[in-house]
């Protein structure tokens, strides 16, 4: 591997001359790292989230199996992958043809300038890189300490609740002036909390946040926990801004390399490249191809692209430009049949997508009482829209929020719209008391 | 970048998925596939995934993301892109012939081993099939306090008090606390020491038809692909014979067809020359196996091939196996002389196969010694 600045000469002139074109159109980026990586190496780093070094875990085995046949039998590859980071990494993946190099690094910039900028990245740990390091060395040191079966079934029980945080939590604290959302001075911003009788406290969707602060874990247990809800809050604003996100990287790609990033004779196979990146099945939601478009339509309306990247996530760009001009033009709204055989307009298909993409695309979950009946169990409620919860998954994953919790936990939804309570006990009363 | 962590990971996951460790993930086990091509055929590909309960929405609800599980640090860049695949899965159509495909051998062997009860080899002596050779390199985090590292130990004692300025160079005291500590760690280097070699000899005369050649055939892959999984290194020799014998090539081996008469103990000899010079007992475990219909030359003959076996060949080896395939030419009188001049011993396996379905038993037969 070259070092982090190696890149072959041929392709530096080539970045630096895409850097200059990007920040001549005013992106505004964190310095960004290119590492030049083996199909099979790029597929490791996706595979443990685009990072380096990942704590030990068998999911990231699982995902790098089925990354790597994918590739070795030609039916998928990574073309790019990034860091939200400062600096920022990037990959690029050593068998892509010049054209798609260039493709890609422009693509980065508008990534890293979305990461930036936008604001429900604010929050996140710009250090990430380190910290995931420092996460995976202490997993290790407590898989030493404690032994491997045991510290993965905790850290596998803490993993199947990391969707229970509060989507905008993290933008709020920053908003109200805390400063930071993980990492060891959370430990300590806890602590401080706790003494001035701050500590979260039911109701609250930040169901994690809460078991931090109350639940009654072991040192090691919780050293777990933090872990865990750091790298999902790190991730959050990822799945809030998918659209957006890809539309936006999507959009500089195809800008800067039509506007002199080309040779003539790369120009059929971008447009190539390009489409088949930004195509869309009947009916499938591509991110690439309705980010672009959303991006495209503003432009059109000569509204400040650079605002709406800094103020927007996905749902409210969308709601904000789907309009029935819009909706005429892509084929994602075009009407069609529902399930009940009902032809559905682009304003039903709208509210769809919304609710679809609503709340990073997981179940809203509240805390509503840290003591239900007096007897100090949880009761979690689900604001249901619509749709009911997978019932099989979420037995399991209320058991384990009973080990965690040691007491009874509750879950009031609605199947089939009747009201139903899913309960759960701790299996062994290990913590009584 | 290094795929060393990543392919610990992998194994963990595989080790996971064989039901080894962690048996409470196996209900989350699910196999998902993809379809590929190979040549005209489409083929699957099984992918198995576990998938950590979460809370999700329900069925025909999740539309709105495209694939890939829920919420699970999915990096939203590495986005996957199938360029100039509009169509998607290639041909997948019903009506049309699925293999499957990808069954490791490893695998394979060990279905084998847990459907036959096999046991596995047992290291002997200093044959041992692994040896674990370690040295006192390592370093770790915790350990008994006999294997303390002074020098290490200080050395970041000494680090913490440069850092949290403790240090005073005028009355330098460094004590060290516990997360300082260091231990020696046996580091474990694992070296295939020993090899093995496997003799496949066929009796090729004219008694050995289509039917025979194809049960010898079936049963040589499985008991290559058992020692396979038990030797890190393993060689095959192909040996055939009628009236006189030959080392041959694998692709020779199945499909030969002689037809003069049949003298196994030229075969043997064969055998024996090939043990003392290129396969030696000190270097190699020797699993040589016999198939014929066990039509045998003369009387004179068999007698030879047994004292050959006695005094010469079972000494050096770990196993001999006879099988001896029933053909509608064949006498089947050399397993009854074997058996009788040879009772009682332990490194000697004959078995007698009528047809295909015999073969699982004489595999249990050959290798469910463990030696």
């Amino acid at each position: 591997m070259n070092g982090p600045d190696g890149l072959p000469p041929r392709l530096e002139r080539h970045r630096a001359r895409i850097e200059r074109m990007a920040r001549e159109r005013g992106l505004d980026f964190y310095e960004t790292r290119f590492v030049m990586l083996d199909a099979s190496e790029v597929n490791a780093v996706a595979a443990y989230g685009g990072f380096p070094v990942r704590h030990p875990s068998w999911r990231f085995g699982m995902e790098w199996e089925r990354l790597e046949k994918g590739r070795q039998w030609g039916l998928s590859k990574i073309y790019e992958l990034v860091v939200n980071n400062d600096p920022a990494w990037a990959y690029l993946v050593r068998s892509n043809s010049e054209m798609e190099q260039k493709l890609v690094m422009a693509h980065v910039y508008g990534h890293v300038d979305f990461f930036k900028h936008n604001l429900w990245f604010e929050a996140t740990d710009r250090s990430m890189v380190d910290t995931m390091a420092a996460h995976a060395a202490e997993v290790r040191r407590l898989i030493d300490e404690r032994g491997h079966d045991e510290v993965e079934s905790f850290l596998d029980a803490c993993l199947s609740l990391d969707n229970l945080v509060d989507p905008w939590g993290p933008s709020r604290e920053r908003l109200k002036g805390s400063r930071r959302a993980s990492g060891p001075a959370a430990d300590l911003e806890a602590v401080l909390r706790r003494g001035r009788g701050e500590e979260r406290r039911a109701p609250t969707c930040d169901v994690l946040g809460f078991l931090l602060d109350h639940a009654p874990l072991l040192d090691w247990e919780r050293s777990l926990l933090r872990i865990v809800r750091a790298e999902s809050i790190y991730f959050l604003p990822q799945r809030l801004t998918k659209v957006m996100n890809e539309g936006w990287a999507s959009y500089w790609h195809a800008k800067i390399l039509v506007e002199g990033g080309l040779s003539h004779a790369e120009i059929v196979d971008f447009a190539d490249c390009h489409s088949g990146a930004t195509t869309a099945a009947p009916g499938r939601l591509n991110p690439y191809k309705l980010g672009i478009e959303l991006f495209r339509a503003a432009e059109e309306r000569g509204l400040d692209l650079f605002r709406l990247r800094r103020a927007h996530h996905d749902v409210t760009l969308i709601d904000e430009l789907v309009d029935e001009d819009f909706a005429a033009r892509v084929e994602l709204f075009a009407p069609s049949p529902g399930p009940d055989g009902k032809l559905r307009s682009w304003r039903e298909k709208k509210e769809e997508l919304l609710r679809a993409l609503s709340n990073g695309a997981a179940p809203r979950i509240e805390l509503r009482e840290d003591d239900h009946l007096r007897r100090g169990e949880l009761l979690l409620v689900h604001q249901h829209d619509g749709r009911d919860l997978d019932a099989a998954p979420a037995r399991a994953v209320l058991d384990n929020l009973a080990r965690l919790w040691g007491r009874a936990v509750h879950l009031d939804t609605l199947a089939r719209g009747a009201s139903v309570r899913l309960s759960a006990r701790p299996a062994s009363a290990r913590r009584a008391g | 970048m290094s795929l060393s962590r990543i392919g610990q990971d992998r194994a963990r996951f595989k080790d996971i998925v064989r039901g080894r460790l962690r048996s409470d993930l196996r209900r989350y086990l699910t196999s998902s596939e993809l379809f590929g091509r190979r040549g005209d055929h489409a083929v699957s590909i099984p992918i198995p995934q576990i998938e950590l309960p979460r809370l999700r929405h329900g069925d025909g609800q999740g539309d709105g993301r495209g694939g890939e599980g829920g919420g699970e640090g999915e990096p939203v860049e590495g986005g996957e892109q199938r360029p100039g695949q509009g169509g998607g899965e290639a041909g997948d159509g019903a009506g049309e012939h699925i293999l499957e495909v990808d069954v490791e051998l490893e695998e394979l062997a060990e279905l084998l081993g847990r459907e036959l009860g096999l046991p596995r080899i047992e290291p002997r002596g200093d044959r041992a099939l692994r040896a674990a050779a370690g040295r006192w390199s390592g370093l770790a985090e915790h350990g008994p306090r006999s294997l303390r590292h002074f020098k290490r130990t200080w050395r970041n004692a000494l680090e913490r008090a440069v850092a949290s300025g403790a240090y005073d160079p005028d009355a330098p005291l460094v004590l060290p606390e516990p997360r300082d500590e260091r231990f020696r760690r046996k580091k474990v280097v694992d070296e295939p020491q020993a090899a093995a070699v496997v003799f496949h000899v066929m009796d090729v005369s004219g008694s050995m038809g289509r039917e025979q050649k194809e049960i010898v055939r079936v049963k040589a892959f499985w008991i290559d692909t058992w020692l396979r999984s038990q030797y890190e290194q393993l060689e095959v020799v192909y040996i055939v014979h009628d009236a006189v014998a030959k080392v041959v090539d694998q692709h020779s081996f199945f499909h030969l067809r002689e037809s003069g008469g049949t003298k196994i103990s030229s075969a043997y000899e064969v055998l024996l020359e090939e043990l003392r010079s290129r396969w030696r007992p000190e270097d190699w475990n020797i699993y040589p196996f016999h198939y014929s219909d066990g039509d045998n030359w003369s009387a004179r003959d068999t007698e030879r091939c047994i004292a050959l076996l006695r005094d010469e060949i079972l000494p050096r080896c770990n196993q001999f196996c006879y099988g001896q395939v029933k053909s509608a030419y064949g006498s089947g009188q050399f397993k009854k002389d074997l058996d009788l001049a040879l009772p009682g011993e332990d490194k000697l396996v004959s078995v007698a196969l009528d047809g295909r379905e015999d073969v699982p038993d004489a595999i249990r037969a050959f290798l469910g010694r463990g030696r």
